[in-house]
């Protein structure tokens, strides 16, 4: 999996793993958007380029197999990432990407990745990821997942 | 739907998304009326849509598989590959038939009869490279290190089993290692 550097469109190879208890240091309201503390509870991920310790994006979920689906609780790229001067592209592709693999392994073709987002932002996740709408709720199933897995995995 | 603080704050759409579930309540009806939604969406899967998700998931199981040591009593190896015949093929003697070897073969193979030869590897890696090259990436060491994974795991639990057969027949002439 990799990310684009949006300016010279250099690719970097990046990796997805759970936070280290360290990484709390770095992880500031002001620099991720929430307080990421309180998401202690749960499974968080970051993303950031191989041998490079920068956290580019993070997501934290839960698992909710009777209903074989993981639901994003928070999702968020760097400061330096967002809007129209954003340093990288694919960093939540990739975040989505990463949590469909899992629901995929998990659960096979039942896989759904699901999130909820308030305001008027679901539009955008409507439009480029494709995602399903059921009432407020935003899902990705396998024929998402394939089409995800296909532009992002590789 | 309503903009908190947050999203005011964030509200370019990749920037961040605040989807947590306010109540118990909430995640429960939004589940249930999700599932009613995708129980109908996955009855218009296709076959093909189906086997793909399966040999995804088959790929990705094995990726997990040879991350850590999992020392249980369970044949890995013929596991997977048992999956990966079942889920392509509707009859084993047609993935035999594919590879050229006989069916006879296979299915020692399969049951742990007998261990794969390299041939068998080698035209494994092949099927698997031209089954997985419109689906998603994959290694075409995955079949290998499965194999020895589990040979390794084997090996490293089995040691009070194989270990006083074996180490009469061992021991170090040069003084300067003793």
């Amino acid at each position: 999996m990799y990310i684009t550097d949006v300016k010279s469109g250099k690719r970097h190879d990046i990796v997805i793993s759970p936070i280290e208890p360290e990484d709390f240091k770095f992880i500031t309201k002001k620099e991720y958007f929430f307080n990421w503390k309180l998401e202690k509870d749960y499974e968080i991920c970051k993303l950031r380029i191989i041998d490079q310790s920068e956290i580019l994006g993070l997501v934290s979920f839960e698992s909710i197999p009777d209903e074989w689906r993981i639901h994003i609780r928070l999702l968020s790229v760097s400061n330096q990432n967002k809007g129209k001067n954003k340093e990288y592209e694919r960093v939540v592709g990739n975040l989505l990407t990463y949590l469909s693999k899992i629901a995929i392994r998990e659960y096979g073709e039942l896989a759904c990745v699901s999130l909820k987002p308030k305001g008027a932002i679901a539009q955008h996740y409507i439009d480029k990821y494709g995602m399903n709408i059921t009432g407020a709720t935003l899902s990705i199933e396998l024929m998402e997942i394939l089409d995800l897995i296909k532009k992002y995995d590789k | 739907m309503r903009t908190s603080k947050t999203n005011k704050k964030t509200s370019n759409p990749e920037s961040g998304v605040d989807s947590r579930y306010k109540s118990i309540d909430e995640k429960l009806s939004d589940g249930k009326r999700l599932m009613e939604a995708r129980l109908k969406r996955l009855k218009g899967l296709s076959r093909d849509q189906i086997i793909k998700a399966k040999l995804i998931q088959l790929k990705l199981k094995m990726e997990e598989y040879v991350k850590q040591p999992v020392y249980k009593n369970h044949d890995f190896f013929t596991s997977f590959l048992s999956d990966y015949i079942d889920t392509i093929y509707e009859k084993r003697i047609m993935f035999a038939k594919d590879i050229n070897i006989t069916p006879v073969s296979l299915s020692q193979i399969l049951n742990n009869h007998r261990e794969p030869k390299k041939e068998f590897m080698f035209r494994l890696m092949l099927h698997s490279e031209l089954t997985y090259k419109n689906i998603c990436t994959f290694e075409k060491k995955t079949w290998y290190q499965v194999y020895y994974h589990e040979k390794l795991c084997d090996t490293m639990a089995n040691q009070d089993k194989w270990k006083p057969a074996e180490k009469k027949y061992v021991k170090i002439k040069n003084a300067v290692l003793k």
